[in-house]
């Protein structure tokens, strides 16, 4: 598997100058797509190795995207409202993590999916100059709104996440998160300073969210609380990470790829409904492929420490 | 003293579990706690090792009050614990396992430290062959390896082991017993729990016998499994060993 991230950044680095025709303009923006799935699922991914399952994406990914998009109506320079998202998302969920990840299983999980809506409602809730309540904001565009540079943009971004997934894969902290993961107190026993781990792990995981968010929105033009802060969001980071294979760096991209990819092509053909079909795909993977995607070719990596 | 135990209680709901217990654990020395079922032998290892608080009493770890604080920090002061029932990390490897202990131990080590660890301590411990192996697919005898295995691989200065020959055949027990002689070599003290007699005789300088939570006898196992205190506890059932 060695040759296929660089092969995938090569044919990343190619799509916008594939004649496409007609097409082309639309294939640069499922691509985008692809970038920011594949984004917030990995970010997730991250996070998930500690065995800590966060409902929680849709809150960083929308904090991420009103810091943009708040500090840069407000005539903070777009590159640092940029970095705010990342920095606005990493800190709140500091604080959420504090309280919340001595909390064990679906009591987290629960506690991280009551935060994400608190949020989407305090953002509709406050003042309409500030947040401009249900209806949104438009957001100023990074890059004057170029398609091509903006989807470059969301390949550097993508590509920061995915180095970051490498950093930690091949760091000590590959093997806290796993052990945490796989025996909690046995871990504790050995030494690992587990809850101090699984922060570290929750705030990298909701920085980079926030990072997509800002990237996101730069992109889309406007944050709506119903979508920027939507469940379906979240559902969808976890679902794409576990299509192409959690605790991996290759799967939660993959699975960005390609659930992306059928979606577009399914909605093409179906139109209505093509969400049914869409659903059953992916409930077919994951009963039958328990690793996901990338099990397939690399069976190893169900066998080696905790998902290679 | 490298580690005392000083009037150790512990309750659970009304039953006392561990009842105004001492002990203590010389430097080198290898130290057995026996007692019949539910005597609070695991218990005591449990309080030691930090996996509950006691109710009252104090442990002292070569000087350092440790009764209050939490696993990983009485890990980082040299206390190394194998449990009982073997918990190995299922989708980790062997070798993986032992990284665990080895990185995050009472030595932090940098990842090429611990490899160097890791290899070590599989070679002392015969795993080396088993290395590469998913620790879910080994035997029962494999799993406790791998448990002490772990533990050596903090670097402990003291190591708890709970019942690490149970469920062994002799060959396997006797190759346990000569990973405990040889990690006792290396200045390491060790306190362990058995049921095995033969194993308690042949390995432990000094034995502490335990029933109902309370200490009836200590001293050299001919001691105190001579004691009349013992006989009674044990009703003669277990002295020749096999559990």
């Amino acid at each position: 598997m060695r040759w296929a991230g660089p092969a995938a950044l090569v044919v990343a680095l190619l799509v916008p100058l594939v004649p496409a025709g007609g097409y082309q303009q639309y294939v640069v923006q499922v691509a985008t797509f692809v970038l920011i799935n594949a984004g917030v699922a990995l970010a997730w991914d991250i996070q998930a190795r500690t065995g800590q399952l966060s409902l929680a994406p849709a809150a960083f990914f929308g904090l991420g995207a009103y810091a943009y998009t708040i500090a840069a109506l407000r005539g903070v320079p777009l590159p640092v409202a940029f970095l705010l998202g990342p920095l606005v998302a990493g800190a709140v969920s500091l604080g959420l993590g504090v309280v919340t990840l001595r909390l064990q299983g679906l009591y987290f999980a629960i506690a991280t999916l009551a935060f994400a809506e608190v949020v989407k409602v305090i953002f509709k809730e406050l003042p309409l100059d500030l947040t401009g309540g249900a209806v949104g904001l438009t957001a100023p565009p990074l890059l004057g709104g170029h398609q091509t540079g903006l989807y470059y943009l969301g390949l550097c971004v993508l590509l920061l996440v995915v180095a970051a997934s490498l950093a930690v894969r091949h760091s000590r902290l590959h093997y806290a998160f796993t052990a945490i993961r796989q025996g909690e107190l046995t871990a504790r026993v050995l030494g690992v300073r587990v809850v101090r781990t699984k922060l570290l792990a929750f705030v990298l995981s909701a920085s980079l969210t926030g990072l997509v968010g800002a990237y996101a929105t730069s992109r889309l033009f406007f944050v709506i609380p119903e979508d920027t802060f939507g469940i379906g969001l979240s559902v969808t980071a976890l679902a794409t990470a576990i299509f192409g294979g959690v605790y991996t760096t290759a799967g939660p991209v993959l699975g960005a790829i390609i659930l992306r990819s059928l979606e577009e092509g399914l909605r093409m053909v179906l139109r209505e409904g093509y969400l049914a079909v869409y659903g059953v795909i992916l409930m077919l993977v994951i009963l039958y492929l328990p690793g996901g995607l990338v099990s397939l070719w690399n069976r190893r990596a169900r066998d080696a420490a905790g998902g290679d | 003293m490298l580690l005392a135990a000083t009037d150790l209680s512990k309750r659970f709901g009304g039953v006392a579990a561990v009842r105004r217990l001492d002990f203590h654990l010389d430097p080198g020395e290898i130290l057995a706690i026996i007692g019949p079922n539910g005597a609070g032998k695991t218990t005591v290892l449990n309080l030691l090792s930090g996996v509950f608080p006691a109710d009252e009493g104090r442990i002292v770890l070569d000087g350092t009050d440790i009764t209050r604080l939490p696993a990983e920090d009485r890990c980082h002061l040299g206390l190394g614990r194998a449990f009982q029932v073997v918990q190995p990390f299922p989708e980790m490897t062997v070798r993986d396992n032992l990284m665990v202990g080895a990185l995050f131990g009472a030595r932090q080590r940098s990842l090429a430290e611990a490899r160097k660890r890791t290899e070590e301590v599989l070679a002392l411990t015969g795993l080396s062959g088993r290395a590469a192996m998913p620790a879910r697919d080994l035997t029962l005898a494999g799993e406790k390896r791998v448990e002490m295995a772990r533990a050596i691989a903090t670097s402990p200065r003291v190591l708890l082991l709970d019942e690490v020959m149970a469920g062994l055949l002799p060959q396997e027990a006797d190759e346990m017993l000569a990973v405990v002689r040889a990690v006792r070599e290396t200045g390491v003290a060790v306190l362990f729990i058995e049921h095995v007699m033969r194993v308690v005789r042949d390995l432990a300088d000094r034995v502490v016998v335990m029933d109902f939570g309370e200490k009836i006898a200590e001293g050299s196992y001919r001691d105190v499994t001579g004691h009349p205190k013992v006989i009674e506890a044990y009703l003669g059932t277990e002295e020749t060993g096999g559990a």
